[in-house]
């Protein structure tokens, strides 16, 4: 066995599994606070991908100012998206409110076409392109770049949740909504907030996915992945979703490396299968129990 | 107004018809149906065969999400499987379309059984994930299985055929999909008249309450996802026999997401809605386009403008019904209905 | 975004001439003939609509520019079609629906999904000839297909004229090697079987062979397994654009000199635009004269001057508008063949006439006469991106496969 291959193809996977955790730690916050399940965040990413196209391509502006309003659009989507089609289903059944995200994509999958055409496009390199070598490992710069700004925000937001005054309105939330409503948080607004910073980290997930694979109308897909990834760490678990965020971009390109592209989607999925039999609310999420 | 139909039996409260100002409407309408295919042009025949395996499919989807509460992602592959089965059995074994129609389905319902399984232990959205699994997997499986599925190629089948006779053209394609379809549905209607029926309502409804009812759970969990898949089978088969190819990609995601909108936007838990629901989606992008017509003497760029707006169109549908009209349409035709029966007393 | 959607602006612009198309514009020449009815079921939306936008276009300036000539024989053009969104069941439905109303002796289908699907109809109603987007090789058999034909070389053939071209590259006497990139669709796999078996034949080794989701995906690890297999070429299938770019870019940055190639589909000008100096040194294989190449002839004259006419803002012409010009013209020698022969406009008829398509002189839109093999014509050339100036480049001669 070449290890050296290995060690390249495991690096280039925990990359990208960092992206994964990105937005496995955006999903997983949307669901903590207001227990909606996000079908529409591929799109949301996928949308935020096309602000910044917007913005670097078209208006010509200088990346690193584009990726900030990318990203901040990208929340203000998450946000408006509560505020009109989320809240007015508060109390309904999860699978309706599902439904309604899957009925998001749908609308931004539309809004994209019409405004951006249906044509593939490619963000403007921003990423430095000489090659990273760790020890005698290659690894490619737009996914080694993309893993740091990805971990950067990581961290400032891990910072957040455990210090700041909303990270703690958050969690409280999450814990126990009437206890929180009684102490005097404001819960709606947490609701509004928690899909405003998982729309963040998803957008900026978005931005770095599409400069390396390219966007189109299409790309929303990627959600398929990111479930695989919520669902092993555990819907609640912010740690559940950084370890199989990880876990789970390594073993798909491992996957896709040894075996075939075909075997990366099945591969994430047949460990999905056997979570869902063995530990069906996921490595770390926990188990609700249910009363009459 | 309706009037004098007070019921003197149980069995008459349970009837499907209850008036005979509804036999008569529903002789008409499968009068009309009978028809249909006489007077249709080959576009409008084409549709209509086209919105009979929808319903069929529809139906199938709202046992299991409208009546059960489980929801599905994986509509689509049940419907693979069964038009991969009957593809396979027209070319392996010449066996007439009642066999394998019947063979497809219950190869998918066994299938559904499989996946129903992780419902021992999760619910709710987990499960919908199981389902979506099982989509993937099976998507696999018709690509890479060349020997049975003809990998990305698929398959391409002999018409459908019986004593004889085959069934080439939508012509007679539509004297199978739809007298199947009626079929089909009154069955279901049938099933939610019984005790397995008003099981899955009740496990809906509360499954922990049933349970303590002593309706055995995963037993009618996976009686649903049986029945429910077993309809996709047959659908899926009449696809197969209507379009006479299959390839991985007459399967895809999207699928089970328009047959989960179809069953949202015509009524959860609603057989008519189901119908309806079937109809509408399968209609809109028809009446998109004719819309586009009519605006494109006006506005040129009205194709490359409306059909993005399908998209949001679609989305805008599931989004609105749940949340302005959860009941869906069939809630819309009870309303007209009410107002022409208690007409003109109430206004 | 601005410059973006002006830029779609002017894209919208350019098919303004959609209109004409929908409401069967009356043709220029008044002609009392009976007349022909292109039909066409067209992806302006949907996944294939970056190129189904200018097939239509090319669709339609032919139809301008055949009634300009006084129609076939006489007899003017009509040119009638639906929107797709690249979905076979609403291609199905268009196809009933313009068969329905209309007598269509030619019809352009917009996949090989739905083409195959439609095969038992068209087979059964023996009055149609089809052609259309798909390049496929399953369509080129002619027990199966008797009615379809492709525009072109099929995806084999494409991958055979490619590996022609690979052999001659070889230094010192030694044959290149090559890698295959395919996606995982039905339009991916097409080739490769008949490819693999090709380089074999020829005695080109396939070092490494890789199969991608198609579009938006990460290729780090692949590049990874290219490191190792060094190719000399690499052969792209089944894809528009990604991951096409991040081979090229990732696999440069890693110091390979491996020579880039794709087929038809992949050898737009999209890939300049796109890609920018990144596309230097892509090469591809196209049947066709590029819009803004160097060639000429009276045909790939008047299929400028009508561009230009149509939509003089559009500037050059993108492959699926050749594409779909190519596509009528075929139809036109074909309707002529079989009129002239004093035939009826029946599908075998009009197959027959195809096949006995011999040294066909296309007036420059293919460079050199073709003939009509089982329905394809196997003839195609190589282009490379010159990125500075922007366009494609040929840098072998015209190939014509036996």
């Amino acid at each position: 066995m070449d290890w050296l291959f290995f060690g390249e193809i495991s690096l280039a996977g925990l990359a990208m599994g960092g992206l994964y955790a990105l937005i496995g730690l955006g999903f997983v916050i949307i669901y903590k606070a207001t227990r909606v399940i996000n079908f529409a965040i591929g799109e949301i990413m996928m949308f935020a991908a096309y602000l910044f196209l917007a913005f670097a391509g078209g208006m010509e502006m200088s990346p690193w100012v584009a990726l900030p309003l990318a990203v901040l659009g990208g929340s203000l989507l998450g946000g408006v998206i509560e505020k009109i089609m989320i809240r007015p289903m508060l109390g309904e059944s999860s699978i309706s409110v599902v439904m309604v995200t899957i009925g998001i994509a749908s609308i931004l999958v539309g809004v994209v076409e019409m405004i951006w055409g249906a044509d593939p496009q490619l963000l403007p390199s921003f990423l430095p392109r000489k090659p990273v070598f760790i020890g005698e490992m290659y690894l490619a710069p737009k996914i080694a770049y993309g893993f740091l700004i990805g971990a950067a925000l990581l961290i400032v937001y891990l910072l957040y949740f455990r210090f700041s005054r909303g990270g703690v309105a958050l969690r409280a939330t999450a814990s126990d909504q009437a206890a929180a409503y009684s102490m005097g948080i404001n819960v709606r607004r947490v609701f509004n907030l928690a899909w405003v910073f998982g729309s963040l980290a998803a957008s900026l997930a978005g931005v770095l996915v599409a400069a390396t694979g390219g966007l189109s109308p299409q790309f929303g897909a990627i959600g398929l992945s990111v479930l695989v990834v919520v669902i092993v760490g555990g819907l609640d678990s912010i740690v559940g979703a950084l370890i199989a965020g990880v876990f789970i971009g390594w073993l798909e390109t491992v996957a896709g490396a040894y075996l075939g592209g075909e075997y990366r989607m099945p591969a994430t999925f047949a460990v999905l299968a056997v979570i869902l039999v063995f530990r069906p609310y996921g490595l770390f999420g926990t188990h609700e129990i249910e009363r009459v | 107004m309706r009037i004098g139909d007070a019921k003197q039996s149980y069995e008459a409260d349970e009837a499907i018809l209850t008036s005979s100002t509804q036999k008569i409407w529903f002789a008409l309408f499968l009068f009309a149906l009978l028809l249909f295919p006489f007077v249709a042009d080959a576009y409008l025949l084409y549709l209509g065969c086209l919105v009979g395996i929808a319903v069929i499919s529809t139906t199938g989807l709202n046992i299991l999400t409208g009546f059960t509460g489980l929801i599905s992602l994986g509509q689509a592959g049940f419907m693979g499987v069964g038009g991969y089965t009957v593809a396979w059995l027209s070319a392996n074994t010449g066996l007439p379309f009642p066999v394998t129609l019947l063979l497809a389905g219950l190869l998918a319902a066994a299938v559904g059984i499989l996946v129903g399984l992780p419902s021992l232990r999760v619910k709710g959205l987990y499960l919908a994930i199981a389902t979506l699994a099982a989509s993937v997997f099976l998507h696999f499986i018709f690509a890479e299985w060349e020997s049975v599925t003809g990998g990305m190629g698929g398959l391409s089948l002999e018409p459908a055929h019986l004593f004889g006779l085959t069934f080439q053209s939508d012509f007679g394609m539509y004297f199978i999909i739809v007298p199947l379809a009626v079929l089909m549905v009154l069955a279901a209607k049938n099933v939610f008249r019984t005790r397995i029926g008003r099981a899955f309502i009740a496990i809906r409804d509360r499954d922990i309450s049933a349970e303590i009812l002593g309706i055995n759970l995963l037993h009618y969990k996976l009686m649903s996802f049986a029945l429910s898949s077993f309809y996709a089978g047959v659908a899926g088969g009449l696809f197969a026999y209507f379009f006479r190819v299959v390839t991985p990609e007459s399967f895809p995601l999207s699928m089970s997401i328009f047959y989960l909108a179809a069953v949202i936007v015509g009524g959860m838990g609603n057989l008519l809605g189901g119908i309806l629901g079937a109809a509408f989606m399968t209609l809109i992008p028809e009446a998109l386009k004719l819309l586009t017509a009519a605006l494109t003497p006006f506005y040129p760029n009205a194709p490359i403008f409306m059909s993005p707006m399908l998209e949001i169109i679609f989305g805008a549908l599931i989004v609105g019904f749940l949340i302005f009209e959860p009941h869906g349409l069939a809630e819309i035709w009870h309303r007209i209905r009410r107002f022409f029966s208690l007409w003109p007393f109430k206004n | 975004m601005f410059k973006s959607i002006l830029s779609k602006g002017r894209k919208l612009a350019g098919i303004g001439s959609i209109a004409a198309a929908l409401v069967a514009a009356a043709p220029a020449v008044a002609q009392d003939k009976e007349p022909i009815v292109f039909g066409g079921s067209i992806p302006l939306s949907g996944v294939f609509a970056f190129a189904g936008v200018h097939l239509h276009a090319g669709l339609t300036d032919y139809t301008t520019w055949i009634n300009s000539q006084g129609g076939i024989n006489g007899h003017p053009v009509k040119y009638v079609m639906e929107d797709t969104g690249y979905e076979v069941d609403r291609s199905v439905a268009a196809f009933k629906k313009i068969t329905g109303s209309n007598t269509v002796p030619v019809y352009y289908g917009d996949s090989t999904g739905f083409m195959k699907t439609i095969a038992s109809e068209l087979n059964s109603r023996g009055s149609t000839l089809m052609s259309g987007a798909s390049f496929a090789t399953a369509l080129t058999d002619n027990e199966q297909y008797p009615n379809q034909f492709v525009p072109g070389p099929n995806y084999t053939q494409m991958f055979g004229i490619i590996l022609e071209y690979i052999a001659t590259q070889g230094k010192d006497g030694e044959k290149p090697t090559v890698a295959f990139v395919y996606s995982d669709t039905e339009f991916g796999k097409d080739p490769i079987e008949n490819g693999k078996a090709k380089a074999a034949e020829m005695g080109i080794e396939v070092v490494e062979e890789i199969v991608t989701k198609p579009g938006s995906v990460d290729v780090s690890a692949e590049v990874l397994k290219m490191r190792r297999a060094r190719p000399d070429f690499v052969v792209f299938h089944g894809y528009v654009l990604s991951p096409i770019n991040e081979f090229m870019v990732q696999m440069r940055q890693m110091g390979l000199d491996t020579q880039f190639m794709g087929t038809f589909w992949s050898s737009d000008k999209l890939i300049i635009n796109k890609m920018g100096e990144d596309a230097d040194g892509y090469m591809g294989v196209m049947p066709y004269n590029y819009y803004d190449s160097a060639e000429g002839g009276p045909m790939l004259d008047a299929l400028r001057a009508t561009a230009e006419k149509s939509d003089p803002d559009a500037g050059y012409r993108p492959t699926g508008y050749m594409q779909g010009w190519f596509n009528a013209m075929v139809w036109t020698e074909v309707i002529k063949r079989t009129m002239d022969a004093g035939k009826e406009l029946t599908a075998e008829n009009m197959a027959e006439s195809l096949a006995s398509i011999k040294n066909w002189d296309t007036g420059g839109i293919i460079g050199i006469p073709v003939t009509a093999h089982d329905m394809s014509f196997p003839v195609g050339r190589i282009w490379r991106v010159n990125a500075k100036e922007g366009r494609y480049e040929p840098v072998s001669d015209w190939i014509h496969l036996d």
